[in-house]
């Protein structure tokens, strides 16, 4: 049978046209950041070629076979985990984080080629015909996935990526239908290392909370003490790692609890993006005008910070735009997770759009002082060619899926 | 199977009440910053908090002709107050140990109000070692006190040079509307001669050290740990033409003496040395300059501040025969064997004396030698004075020589339109025997008459006058040489060697300047004595040597002494002594520019 499909139905413009706005807009504040820049000024023409190779891998991965995400997810994901290995023995170091592989004239991070395998290994795991996620070893199955890579690039160390991954196992593991019991065994642990880190009193008030929460759920005695004691286990062994750490890494893990602890480094360039943006009024300075910008006030700011070349050269109007772009894809994958038949395209799905959305509230967070400064990138629109790439590619994916979601098997 | 929660109505909606969520989150902080709040961040744009601390870069040094420095940079220290963390109650025991009067640092304070109290105020500059220590001992009862290492001009040669050299000077206001690119208040510019002329290659390109500071322009640390600054390049160092010794010498000889003297080498233009007399401190203009110390200089009877040498303008006497000779020479109105009775004066409407009774006939050679009046009464008159203006002008007189120390005055000369102008079509023709043995209104200057001379030497040829040959290029070490300006003055060659003649014999033969004899030098000159309404006579000589290739041209004036030959010619000899002779009276010394460098650089440093 076939059927005579039009051009809407089979191919996204909701995904596409935000998307490709959001590089170009890019481009342009890529333009501005580093015209001036003594050493950055050939970046534009670098995005601009890596703009192009992009939009080939987009329509390349729109046509291939929906089934071949299926068939890729193992390979891609041991395939990430070797490189993750591989770039903490020969990464290159930028600002403190071995994260970079060298191949020839151009390199790239293989955490942003391990966000695609560790997405397809989870979602292709969860949806096994007999899944289920509130077991015990389906749930230590699937963090285990997640959390490999987690603790691999915790090593390099990126902190911004390792969050990055944790929000999208978590989102994952969520839509495939957990339940809050179940949430709350996964997360306490986290919260309590987290809370031990910043002293005594808030290791106590954590540990507090844990044994409130797990009166409420009522479960016996024997489970509660166990859950109970990993958290305490969590908190001490953080405790363990940290003093075990040299001064020099003690300094960043604090850093990035108070940022302003640190005026020169972190802080410093949230200072400069709060007033890059704020100065920037209604219009915005114009194109190539803002003076935060064009001075270079924040450093590298074609990367992380490129939200404030746009917030202080096009204003809130263009901010906005930025914003409601992102918005209007989100929305959208999210209605095409919700009509995709297929439990793994669904969950799949889930985690680009939780991997695109937590790149955006952080960075986007950070650049607007109501988040710490966490150094990760606005997808299609910071400088990068293999965060470009990999978000494309993701793109694709999703395009690709919902191109195929009548033909049901 | 699914589970029953996968992708759930529940859930999605919890999803896309979070995106919804930080939807409007963001557009209402977007809102806050860029709509509420944008005025207080705009101020904040334009207020940045990382500042640029400027490091002066080394002022170039002065190479006499042989690469000997004369003007250098010492070290000096600075005392310096940062009004924030001072008590004025210190101001007593500061003002007694830097022996200022009182009230000193209350007025410099005032004076910089303007800044931020952070900044640390210059208080003074060149302070003595003996204070440095003590702030060094009692550094913690001084707070907002210190002192920092800054450099200034020193004079290592042991000569004076104030005229030429000048001194830098905070910038003027009017200065710094015109250059704001470059300077900012409180910088140092050459104020006037070399300095001055030359200011744009001896101030070398300012450095930017980047720092923090906080909204009170507090320094808090540097920005990105310093690699952004970028580092003063050094101005370039000059050669100039002077000779040290030869300079030393004049300077010397003019000692308790008013005048001038400028030595030039003929072939060239390059000028030797420069004196103006009395000359006076440059080295202390290289502190602040106290108000008392200029008031001082300007009410001097004297007048030390003016250049005598480019601007004083007198007549200059005998010395301008030559002219008349060269000009009748070159027409065609004598040659050397067209002879003149003296018969010891001239008659044109009243009587000319000449001097020393009479002289009976001579031709120009004998009349230069002799310094004959009643031979060049009659010869202006065969010339014409247009004629003789024209050739005056030739010789750069009645106009400014292009020299790179700038100020300068023309001088007069006059000619027929000039009187013209003052007495009618009727002028008085007698006016005119005084012009041609150049008194009366004959006007000009100690450089003019030393370009003058050196053209004679030269036989009409030579370049613009100049002090400064070139710079320093500071990686090759190699001069980087100026043009300067051709002159030809297209005289017949024949008229310079008689004339020529002549100034042999004023020194050589029996002439008005025998005394000026040096062993083994012949020498060519010709004094002069410049009449004086207002006292004793100026003496005036101007001469080269050696007679055969001229090395040296000299003229000096000295004010108010009486006979050329007596007063002004033993000066020009010690010089050509110095010059000519130098390999014989002393042993070269020579301090490698590039290990001084070295040495201050290390101090300047630290």
């Amino acid at each position: 049978m076939r059927i005579d499909y039009k051009l809407d139905d089979k191919f996204d413009f909701g995904l596409f046209v935000p998307a490709i706005i959001l590089i170009c807009l890019g481009l342009l504040a890529i333009y501005s950041a580093t015209i001036n820049h003594p050493t950055a000024s050939g970046n534009f023409q670098k995005q601009l070629v890596w703009a192009v190779v992009a939009l080939g891998i987009f329509f390349i991965t729109y046509s291939i076979p929906t089934s071949s995400f299926h068939y890729i997810a193992s390979p891609m994901y041991l395939f990430s985990l070797l490189l993750l290995v591989a770039v903490l023995v020969l990464g290159r170091k930028v600002s403190g984080a071995k994260s970079w592989l060298d191949l020839g004239a151009f390199g790239f991070q293989p955490s942003e080629i391990a966000k695609i395998g560790t997405i397809l290994l989870l979602a292709s795991f969860l949806s096994r015909r007999n899944a289920k996620i509130d077991s015990f070893f389906d749930i230590l199955i699937a963090l285990t996935i997640g959390l490999v890579p987690v603790g691999l690039i915790l090593l390099e160390p990126d902190m911004g990526t390792s969050i990055v991954f944790m929000g999208m196992i978590l989102t994952i593991i969520f839509w495939k239908g957990i339940s809050l019991f179940s949430l709350f065994v996964v997360l306490s642990p986290g919260f309590v290392a987290i809370f031990a880190l910043f002293g005594v009193y808030y290791f106590i008030g954590a540990m507090a909370l844990v044994v409130i929460t797990l009166f409420i759920f009522k479960k016996d005695v024997f489970f509660s003490g166990s859950i109970f004691a990993l958290n305490l286990g969590a908190g001490f062994f953080t405790d363990y790692v940290y003093s075990a750490l040299s001064p020099h890494q003690q300094k960043r893990i604090l850093s990035f609890i108070d940022p302003m602890a640190d005026p020169l480094g972190s802080g410093y360039n949230a200072i400069q993006a709060k007033v890059a943006i704020g100065s920037g009024g209604l219009f915005g300075k114009g194109f190539l005008n803002g003076n935060q910008t064009q001075l270079q006030f924040i450093p590298e700011q074609w990367t992380d910070f490129i939200y404030c070349v746009i917030g202080e050269e096009f204003g809130f109007i263009g901010s906005i735009i930025v914003v409601g772009l992102f918005f209007f894809l989100f929305i959208r994958l999210l209605r095409v997770a919700s009509v995709a038949k297929d439990e793994f395209m669904s969950l799949v799905l889930i985690g680009i759009l939780s991997v695109y959305f937590i790149h955006f509230l952080i960075n986007i967070g950070m650049t607007l002082g109501i988040l710490p400064v966490i150094g990760i990138p606005l997808p299609f629109v910071s400088y990068g060619g293999s965060s470009l790439l990999v978000n494309i590619f993701m793109l694709g994916i999703a395009a690709n899926i919902y191109r195929t979601r009548k033909n049901y098997a | 199977m699914s589970d029953p929660n996968f992708a759930s109505t529940t859930r999605r909606t919890i999803l896309y009440f979070i995106l919804v969520g930080t939807f409007a989150l963001i557009s209402f902080r977007l809102f806050q910053m860029q709509i509420l709040q944008q005025e207080s961040y705009e101020e904040k744009s334009a207020d940045n908090s990382i500042k640029g601390i400027e490091q002066i870069p080394l002022r170039g040094v002065f190479l006499d002709r042989n690469r000997k420095v004369i003007v250098s940079n010492i070290p000096a220290y600075t005392l310096r107050i940062t009004p924030a963390d001072y008590d004025r109650k210190l101001n007593k025991f500061l003002e007694s140990v830097l022996e200022a009067d009182s009230g000193y640092i209350d007025r410099i304070l005032f004076n910089n109000r303007i800044y931020s109290k952070y900044i640390p105020i210059r208080i003074k500059r060149g302070i003595d070692f003996r204070v440095v220590s003590w702030l060094e001992e009692n550094s913690e009862y001084l707070h907002g006190v210190d002192y920092v290492v800054e450099m200034q001009r020193g004079y290592p040669a042991g000569i004076m040079g104030s005229h030429m050299f000048g001194y830098t000077k905070e910038i003027s206001p009017q200065q710094l509307g015109k250059n704001k690119e470059f300077y900012k208040p409180g910088d140092y510019v050459g104020h006037n001669g070399i300095e001055k002329t030359y200011e744009e290659l001896l101030r070398g390109i300012k450095g930017y050290n980047y720092i923090l500071v906080d909204s009170k322009r507090k320094e808090i640390g540097k920005y990105k740990d310093g690699t952004d600054d970028v580092s003063s390049v050094k101005g370039h160092d000059l050669l100039l033409s002077i000779d040290a010794e030869v300079q030393r010498v004049a300077e010397q000889e003019f000692n308790g003496k008013n005048g001038a003297v400028v030595a030039i080498e003929p072939s060239t233009g390059e000028i030797l040395a420069l004196v103006s007399a009395p000359e006076y401190d440059l080295s202390q203009f290289a502190y602040v300059t106290t108000k008392d110390f200029l008031n001082q200089l300007y009410s001097d009877k004297d007048k030390p501040m003016f250049n005598r040498a480019t601007m004083s303008v007198k007549p200059p006497g005998s010395t301008f025969k030559l002219l008349a000779a060269v000009a009748a020479l070159d027409m065609g109105v004598i040659t050397k064997e067209t002879t003149i009775y003296c018969g010891g004066g001239f008659t044109f409407g009243r009587f000319f004396k000449c001097h020393g009774g009479s002289h009976g006939s001579l031709n120009v050679v004998h009349a230069i030698e002799k310094s004959c009046n009643t031979f060049f009464y009659n010869l202006i008159y065969k010339i014409g004075i247009d004629k003789w203006h024209e050739y005056a002008k030739k010789f750069g007189f009645s106009t400014k020589s292009g020299i790179d120390i700038g100020e300068e005055v023309a001088g007069l000369i006059p000619n027929s339109k000039y009187y013209e102008k003052i007495y009618g079509q009727n002028w008085p023709r007698s006016i005119m025997a005084s012009l041609g043995i150049g008194q009366g209104e004959v006007n000009v200057s100690p450089l003019q008459l030393a370009m003058y001379v050196s053209l004679i030497a030269n036989n009409g040829k030579g370049f613009t006058p100049h002090i400064v040959k070139g710079y320093i290029d500071d990686n090759t070490k190699q001069l980087v040489p100026f043009k300067f300006n051709e002159i030809d003055l297209g005289i017949k060659q024949e008229a310079f060697d008689i004339v020529k003649e002549g100034m042999y014999l004023v020194v050589q033969g029996s002439g008005t300047a025998t005394r000026t004899r040096i062993e083994g030098i012949n020498i060519g000159g010709k004094t002069g004595t410049a009449q004086n309404p207002h006292g004793k006579d100026h003496a005036v000589f101007v001469c080269f040597a050696p007679f055969e290739n001229p090395k040296i041209a000299i003229a000096v004036v000295v004010e108010n002494v009486g006979f050329g030959g007596t007063h002004a010619a033993p000066i020009a000899k010690k010089m050509i002594e110095a010059y000519l002779l130098k390999d014989k009276i002393k042993p070269k010394e020579e301090i490698v520019p590039e290990i001084r460098e070295k040495i201050i650089g290390a101090l300047f440093e630290n």
